[in-house]
């Protein structure tokens, strides 16, 4: 097995005296979808900010590709290729979807930043990378108000792998949207996927999504790995199990019904 | 299935028509007050029996066009960031203020007679100081651009009546020698721009006055001003990467931040842009009257703010047009000078049109932001 993209080892970080994460080991690979599942408060969200350098750990390491690495901004884990996709997207709904292709990073000629905009070359740039994971927009100069909210996923992912993510994390890309928009999101990592040189991290509620994308899992709960594997090591009732951190759902069941 | 079919093909993409020439123009921020301004122009020109754009009508109201246009440009692209800035008219009686009075009484600390250019210069770098105090204030404090520009208000008004009866004795300065004639400077401020226009309209037979002679020989000169303004502000939100971070921080501030946009500068920017607008007006005014006094620019920030809302800029930020902010100032210089051309009016109606027109353009504005984002 080739060095994974990214590897943790005791990964630990405490708020004050509250422990959010108790030494987590992570490994990722290129070309994969990594689904990370736990409950709310398991500590995915602290996870994922230590990955995309919002907090710093209390201890434990990260190695990119085999090289320990420490980031102390989110800059810092951009430029190691780590791009985020955040639940509210960052994007703006009343500019263009090139305007937010390009946001921050526009192509211009002359000095920054009074250089005039390639609005052209800009258009064919955001028009081909869309298409690439599955969406042809017929007009880069629509609004962003007018895509879907599963486009719009599309749209963070497509800007983020085009400025050179290698790792993407994907933080609860389908709740708040509609089935159809779902299955859009969901098809959208399986074509990332596809091209084998990035890894997805798939941070998700939804056991039926990661079932069908990932490729392998792991399951926090109170901040600490409760289990992982690939696909084919974990059957499919291990994950429902997992999920609800370790609860039977036949328990559950039997509490339902004594109310 | 057949049913399946047809919806595999249709993408969610598809579901925005694009729509012909017509529906497109419908989208464009600036086409409510393009008819609005079209509506303006026929009823004045026929309720003025043409005066109103004759040689000396094209030449009065142009020049109070321009004045507006020069500060609701500012306004507009700080309101495309997301910002208000009140203290327009109050920088405009600083400025004013400051310029007269190193004219009168030379440059501060001793530092001898001041030419136009001098006092001009000084003025300029104390009030783009303003406005950066003013954007960094607001930047830092994470408090609403609206309260702390209102402070500003008063707090330069104040100043400037001050600093008038401190030195001068007096909130008016008049009688000042007539700069243009000695100063380069001046002239280009306070001079006459475009005469060609004038001399060829004489040399087709028009612009005569009753004596037989040319009548109007050229406009002034914050006209060029403008159109340099406009032209700049235009490029700027439109083609330059600077535009698209205007944009961006009005639309979403955080995601903008979140993309690597300078955030915070964009902002402090664009209240030195204002500034810079606001000394300009002042400075045409200066150098065209002559005279200075502390209650110049009064009321000129809510007037700003109401062309740049009038021009389709929203509210709350992230859209808007320069060339819409054009037609808006065409319409409200029209309006507001109505009164010399069309006797029989009472000039308080320009105030009732103003509130009538803002409110239309508020609704309209709204309507115009849903169509673009598809009803969202």
């Amino acid at each position: 097995m080739s060095t994974p993209i990214i590897k943790t080892e005791g990964l630990t970080k405490k708020f004050g005296p509250f422990t959010a994460l108790n030494g987590i080991d992570l490994e990722i690979h290129k070309g994969e979808i990594h689904a990370l599942l736990g409950d709310n408060g398991a500590g995915k969200s602290t996870l994922i900010k230590i990955l995309s350098g919002v907090h710093e750990p209390t201890s434990g390491t990260i190695y990119v590709e085999g090289k320990a690495s420490t980031f102390r901004s989110p800059r810092d884990a951009a430029i190691a290729g780590i791009g985020t996709v955040y639940q509210d997207l960052a994007v703006n709904p009343l500019m263009s979807v090139t305007r937010n292709f390009f946001m921050g990073r526009e192509l211009t000629t002359g000095p920054k930043p009074f250089g005039a905009m390639r609005m052209d070359e800009m258009d064919q740039i955001t028009h081909d990378e869309m298409v690439k994971i599955g969406i042809d927009i017929s007009d880069p100069s629509q609004a962003v108000g007018t895509m879907s909210g599963g486009q719009r996923q599309t749209l963070a992912i497509a800007r983020a792998i085009y400025f050179g993510a290698k790792v993407l994390i994907l933080d609860e890309p389908t709740s708040a949207l509609g089935q159809k928009q779902q299955m859009e999101v969901l098809k959208t990592m399986m074509r990332v996927r596809q091209r084998g040189d990035i890894a997805i991290i798939f941070i998700t509620h939804n056991e039926v999504h990661s079932k069908l994308v990932a490729d392998r899992f792991t399951f926090l709960a109170l901040g600490e790995v409760i289990g992982s594997g690939t696909k084919a090591e974990l059957a499919g009732e291990d994950i429902r199990h997992l999920m609800a951190g370790g609860i039977e759902l036949a328990d559950l069941a039997g509490e339902l019904a004594a109310i | 299935m057949a049913a399946q079919d047809t919806s595999a093909e249709r993408s969610e993409s598809d579901r925005l028509q694009k729509g012909g020439l017509f529906a497109q123009l419908k989208r464009r921020p600036e086409m409510g007050s393009f008819l609005v301004m079209l509506f303006v122009i026929v009823a004045i020109a026929f309720a003025s029996n043409g005066n109103a754009f004759n040689a000396l009508g094209l030449k009065n109201n142009i020049s109070i066009i321009s004045q507006f246009g020069i500060i609701a440009t500012g306004a507009c692209l700080l309101m495309i960031a997301g910002d208000f800035d009140l203290s327009i008219g109050s920088m405009i009686g600083f400025a004013g203020m400051s310029m007269a009075m190193m004219l009168k009484w030379g440059l501060p600390f001793g530092l001898g007679e001041a030419t136009p250019f001098m006092a001009f210069i000084v003025t300029l770098m104390m009030t783009l100081a303003l406005g950066w105090l003013i954007g960094t204030i607001i930047v830092r404090s994470r408090l609403s651009s609206f309260i702390v520009t209102l402070a500003f208000l008063f707090f330069l008004r104040g100043l400037t009546e001050v600093c008038y009866r401190l030195i001068n004795q007096s909130t008016q300065i008049s009688g000042l020698p007539n700069f243009r004639e000695t100063s380069w400077f001046a002239d280009l401020m306070g001079g006459e721009v475009f005469t060609w226009f004038f001399d060829i309209w004489y040399s087709l037979g028009g612009n005569i006055n009753r004596a037989g002679n040319q009548w109007v020989t050229g406009f002034d000169a914050r006209f060029m001003w403008w159109i340099l303004i406009v032209a700049l502000a235009y490029y700027i939100l439109s083609r330059s990467q600077a535009g698209n971070w205007i944009f961006a921080t009005g639309d979403n501030a955080e995601s903008a931040r979140a993309n690597g946009v300078p955030v915070n500068k964009v902002r402090i920017s664009l209240f030195m842009f204002t500034a810079f607008c606001a000394t300009l007006f002042a400075a045409c005014q200066v150098y065209d009257t002559n005279t200075a006094d502390a209650a110049k620019g009064n009321l000129k920030e809510l007037e700003a703010i109401a062309i740049a809302v009038v021009g389709g800029t929203l509210m709350t930020g992230g859209f808007g047009s320069v060339i819409g902010v054009v037609f808006g100032a065409v319409t409200f210089g029209l309006v507001a000078n109505a009164v010399f051309f069309i006797p029989a009016i009472d000039g308080s109606y320009y105030r009732v049109f103003v509130g009538v027109v803002l409110l239309t353009a508020v609704f309209l504005n709204e309507s115009v932001r849903k169509r673009i984002t598809g009803g969202l």
